[in-house]
């Protein structure tokens, strides 16, 4: 067998094999695969199970449960599927999309993406006056009043808690929560 | 007293003893039976209420992925050593964490949809969904193993049998004491009972019994019926008494009425004897002397009176006989009757010259008889045939034998006049007679003498017969010496 038969054999080989795996998810691999934030978007749906807000929320008993997203979206349709027909303590959801943090009003929960955050030099503890729980990615954003941080480690999505920052806003996160998440507090210096 | 085997008073423990553990077996397996369903239903209890404990502790770990978490919950199981088996499962029924944490996947089953709790072969399992704010996370599944049931178990069965060996020890106890009450009164009456029995003394009394229950009826019944049977026996002891003082003066009465008469008729027979002798001797004396001077009317006289005197002295000689045979002493031996029998025959030939007779004899025994006596007993009734079959020619005379209950019974029969069976009864009577004495001469003394022979053997006659066909006599003599 001479060397170029062999050579021609291997580029065989690897079209074969390049057709056989599936193509790169997404355009958004910097920021995690689409099953992260399937999980990402799994979590915010279950946060508002375990937590309960205060009842001036509310408006109303029909005012639905909003989730808010700040900046770019990376969940594509994935949130809205888990929402879509879902009701939490007899309430819908709705997610809702804001492009900074200045524009959010009457919303329970808020995803502040890697950009947002990054733009943030501190999450504002009372957004619009309202109790918003709010949820982040970036590593630091406990630490800088955000009250959910999520961490990902070996694989896994694990979360940090900042509880004084929840209790401010006036959230009660269930005990079963809290059990599963690491609790921080801010740092008060930076 | 030693009870015997079998005895009332054994009766009476083992009937308490076994009723006692027949009930106290029932009540305990009863017992046992209702704690196994109670305590199962406990267990199932139990565990639904940890698994529901478990799966609310669980939802957390669900809803934010962290089994590890969820093992934690899960190995705190561990501080009950029954817990086998746990296993959590999201809600597409994928395991999510398991107790022991390396609990091969084999071990844990298809997560259930519904709440479920059962016992299988040697487990209690539960199945119950884990739901937070209505929302399905999950499954959990529990298994126990039954050593709790298996433990209560064994100490329930061991807590009935010890009950069951104490109660019988105190239901034999007891009983044994108990008891006493009855069997005491009943065995004095059976003591009492054998006293009388054995020794025939109806003075005695069973103890007087101190309750008033059927034992102490009975006591009093059985006294009373003593002290019946002890009057009675007095009475019976007096009537014996009385009856046997008469009996022997009775028949020391008879005896000597007997002896009386005896000697009467012998002496009567005996003084008659002489004077009849005169009457024929001197009737003799004139024949010879005188007949010439006496014309036809006067020797017919004087024959009659030779006659009349002739047959007086027969008749007074068979009387004497007859006397003689009551008093006679029986002396028994061994007789062969056929050469008996023979030898009469040889004996009568003078009396059956001219006579046509046909002879039967059968095959005659050895019979137990006073030889002389059973020689007269055939004669008379052999000449008996002989005088009664007279009109017959041939005159068929037959004479047997055959054996009787425990005697041999003789027979004579004839062809002669027979009798009619209306008179049988009067046969065998002393001058009896059923002919005109011109007929058929006799005196009417052989047949009572021929009865009166047997009846000392211990034998007895009769006669069978029918007028102008003939005359069967019987006698029977016992096979064993019983003379009177």
């Amino acid at each position: 067998m001479s060397v170029l038969a062999g050579l021609r054999q291997l580029t065989w080989m690897a079209a074969l094999a390049a057709l056989c795996l599936p193509a790169p998810a997404g355009a958004v691999a910097t920021a995690g695969s689409a099953h992260e934030y399937d999980l990402k978007a799994a979590f915010l749906f279950n946060f508002a199970q375990f937590v309960e807000w205060p009842e001036d929320a509310f408006p109303s008993p029909s005012t639905p449960i909003t989730i808010g997203i700040v900046g770019d979206d990376p969940f594509g349709t994935s949130l809205d599927e888990i929402v879509a027909n879902e009701t939490v303590h007899d309430r819908k959801l709705v997610v809702r999309r804001y492009k900074t943090v200045d524009e959010v009003d009457a919303c329970h929960i808020l995803f502040i993406g890697h950009a947002e955050s990054k733009r943030l030099d501190r999450i504002p503890p009372r957004l619009g006056n309202h109790s918003i729980l709010t949820v982040g990615e970036t590593p630091d954003f406990t630490a800088h009043d955000g009250m959910i941080g999520f961490q990902m480690a070996k694989n896994r999505l694990r979360l940090r808690i900042n509880a004084p920052a929840a209790r401010a806003a006036r959230l009660v996160i269930s005990s079963k929560l809290l059990r599963q998440a690491e609790i921080v507090g801010s740092e008060k210096t930076r | 007293m030693k009870a015997p085997r079998g005895s009332l008073q054994h009766k009476l423990v083992a009937l308490m003893v076994l009723t006692c553990t027949a009930v106290l077996v029932m009540a305990g397996a009863g017992l046992i039976a209702y704690d196994h369903v109670s305590f199962k239903e406990t267990m199932a209890r139990a565990l639904g209420t940890r698994a529901a404990i478990v799966a609310a502790n669980t939802t957390g770990s669900l809803a934010f992925e962290n089994p590890d978490d969820a093992r934690q919950v899960l190995a705190a199981l561990g501080k009950d050593p029954s817990m086998t088996a746990a296993a959590l499962y999201d809600a597409q029924g994928r395991l999510f964490a398991t107790y022991p944490a390396n609990l091969p996947a084999s071990a844990a089953p298809r997560a259930a949809e519904r709440r479920s709790i059962h016992f299988d072969k040697e487990s209690l399992v539960a199945f119950e969904p884990v739901v937070e704010g209505g929302r399905r996370l999950g499954t959990l599944y529990l298994r126990s193993d039954l050593q709790a049931l298996v433990v209560r178990e064994r100490v329930y069965a061991l807590a009935v049998l010890f009950a069951i060996v104490g109660s019988v020890g105190v239901a034999f106890a007891l009983s044994t004491t108990l008891q006493r009450g009855i069997t005491r009164p009943v065995l004095a009456l059976a003591e009492t009972a054998r006293h009388v029995t054995e020794k025939n003394d109806f003075s005695v009394r069973a103890a007087a019994a101190t309750s008033r229950d059927e034992i102490g009826l009975l006591t009093e019944a059985f006294n009373d019926m003593l002290g019946e049977i002890q009057e009675r026996d007095l009475e019976i002891r007096a009537l014996n008494r009385d009856l046997e003082v008469r009996v022997e003066a009775r028949t020391a009465e008879l005896e000597a009425t007997n002896r009386e008469l005896e000697s009467f008729s012998y002496s009567v027979s005996h003084d008659l004897r002489a004077p009849v002798r005169h009457i024929a001797g001197f009737a003799e004396l004139l024949e010879k002397r005188s007949s010439a001077g006496l014309d036809d009317a006067g020797r017919r006289y004087l024959d009659n009176i030779t006659d009349s005197a002739k047959r007086m002295g027969e008749l007074i000689d068979d009387l004497l006989m007859f006397s003689r045979m009551g008093r006679a002493e029986l002396c028994a031996t061994h007789v062969p009757v056929e050469t008996l029998v023979a030898d009469i025959l040889r004996e009568m030939e003078q009396d059956l010259k001219g006579r046509e007779i046909e002879w039967k004899i059968g095959a005659l025994p050895e019979v137990q008889a006073d030889p002389a006596m059973l020689r007269l007993v055939l004669t008379n009734l052999v000449s008996n045939a002989l005088k009664y079959s007279r009109p017959r020619s041939p005159a068929k005379i037959e004479i047997g034998a055959e054996p009787g209950d425990g005697e041999t019974i003789l027979w004579v029969r004839d062809n002669g006049v027979g009798f009619d069976m209306q008179y049988a009864p009067k046969l065998f009577g002393v001058f009896q007679r059923l002919h005109a004495a011109d007929e058929f001469e006799g005196t009417g003394i052989g047949l009572a003498n021929v009865r009166r022979i047997v009846y000392r053997h211990g034998g007895k006659t009769w006669a069978e017969g029918e007028v102008d066909r003939g005359a069967t006599f019987y006698f029977s003599l016992p096979e064993r010496k019983e003379a009177a």
